[in-house]
């Protein structure tokens, strides 16, 4: 049975210093991802840990005119009572389908982005709103668009040795978006995944469509999101069956009933646009 | 390492490893046998507490994030009026549920009624997949903790009178 070492930051500075001096030390906050899995009595963690839950400068959340800003350490229920007047509905209806109420008073919006295990519930609503991650070393901070999280082989691919800090989502006008939860489990299992997709018309124009589909992997076409925009409003009945045979045919990886459920969730998607 | 952390009141300190899980610890340590760690994965709400003021499953969470922390645990929590207020509010509604869910649902109800006085029975339903069980009808349970935010929304009133 391994003791780790534990260290507790004080603050940003000494926590990216614990880092630099210490490469492969696990960033511990809520915890969720990494235990979930683990049913024997004693835990089972690396050799060194740094616990950066309480940090000051990873607890913040504000909202200005332009975007709402997330510290990695806040969770998900504290995302939650922002409230709907600061909160994407998107992304709170991705949160609102994490597992149970519980969970979510530990689980940070952090950690459920930098997994490498598989993509969190959050990731498809965020990949939709376009938001940013900020991560930090020693060498400074770097914002990263969340969508650049997908490795070339669709899986989580969360930069090595990085500290996620804060997460940035454009407010922006949504005219439709959906969230629904495929599979039969609240929680992270190989049979769930979350699709997201938001749009924005303009005198009857597409102007701006996004969807994405994540479980184990992630997936989100810009060539067919590109070829949506510019159509008129309502799109066909075959529009939107040809696009989500489409999305079907590019899901196939997830597996047959995975799949079948996205291309069915894309065609529902679009429909919202003829309401 | 050596923890400090406040324990249903009092200043404690303990002894603890980064293998040593929160729920372990209470139970082991500090003799708090009210709650279990049964599933280890922090669904079956056995091993709920109040970890400063938010209500966790301490199964899956490590005794050292405990470190300077105040902890509540079922033992701490039935001398509250808020437990009393869920307690009386379950026989209210004529709601007996078992054995193995019952403080982990007045826990949850609690907490509930703690952010949201009056609760939608959605919300309700939602709070109490934090300790599942299927000994008790989900209507009951909501009748249940509403029966409960009229006993609480009772008792503030009356402190506010005084």
């Amino acid at each position: 049975m391994l003791v780790s070492d534990v260290h507790f930051p004080k603050d940003l500075t000494e926590a990216l210093d614990i880092l630099r001096k210490r490469p492969g030390t696990l960033v511990y906050a809520g915890g969720t991802d990494i235990l979930r899995e683990q049913a024997s009595r004693g835990l089972e963690l690396p050799a060194e840990l740094i616990y950066v839950r309480d940090l000051p400068e990873l607890r913040r959340a504000g909202l200005t005119e332009r975007f709402l800003e997330i510290g990695a350490a806040v969770t998900l229920s504290e995302i939650l009572e922002l409230g709907e007047a600061a909160l994407p509905p998107l992304l709170a209806e991705a949160i609102r389908g994490v597992a149970s109420p519980t969970i979510r008073n530990l689980a940070t919006i952090g950690g459920n982005l930098a997994s490498r295990s598989r993509f969190m519930d959050s990731w498809p609503a965020l990949a939709c709103l376009d938001a940013l991650i900020e991560l930090r070393d020693q060498g400074g901070a770097t914002w990263m668009n969340v969508n650049r999280l997908v490795g070339a082989d669709g899986r989580p691919a969360f930069p090595e040795g990085a500290l996620l800090t804060r997460v940035r989502v454009p407010i922006e006008r949504w005219d439709a978006w959906l969230l629904r939860k495929v599979g039969l489990s609240d929680y992270p299992a190989p049979e769930t995944a979350v699709f997201a997709f938001s749009a924005r018309a303009e005198k009857g124009i597409l102007v701006e469509v996004r969807i994405a589909f994540a479980g184990e992997s992630a997936l989100r076409s810009q060539a067919l999101e590109s070829s949506l925009i510019g159509r008129s409003l309502p799109l066909s009945p075959r529009e939107s069956s040809s696009i989500a045979s489409e999305y079907r045919g590019l899901a196939s990886e997830f597996g047959d009933n995975l799949s079948l459920q996205f291309g069915a969730l894309v065609d529902g998607a679009l429909g919202l646009l003829s309401r | 390492m050596t923890i400090s952390l406040i324990l249903n009141g009092e200043d404690v300190s303990a002894k603890v490893r980064s293998v040593d899980r929160l729920a372990d610890l209470l139970r082991d340590t500090f003799h708090l046998i009210g709650l279990r760690s049964d599933c280890r994965c922090g669904r079956c709400g056995r091993c709920l507490v109040f970890l400063d003021g938010r209500l966790v499953p301490s199964c899956i969470i490590p005794a050292f994030a405990a470190r300077g922390k105040e902890v509540v645990t079922i033992e701490g929590y039935a001398q509250t009026e808020d437990y009393a207020d869920v307690k009386a509010g379950f026989a209210d509604a004529g709601v007996s549920t078992c054995g193995f869910c019952e403080e982990s649902k007045i826990m949850a109800a609690g907490a509930l009624l703690e952010r949201r006085p009056r609760p939608t029975p959605r919300e309700i339903l939602e709070q109490m997949s934090s300790a599942p069980c299927r000994c008790t009808d989900p209507d009951a349970i909501v009748k249940a903790v509403l029966a409960a935010s009229d006993r609480r929304a009772r008792r503030l009133y009356r402190r506010a009178g005084q």
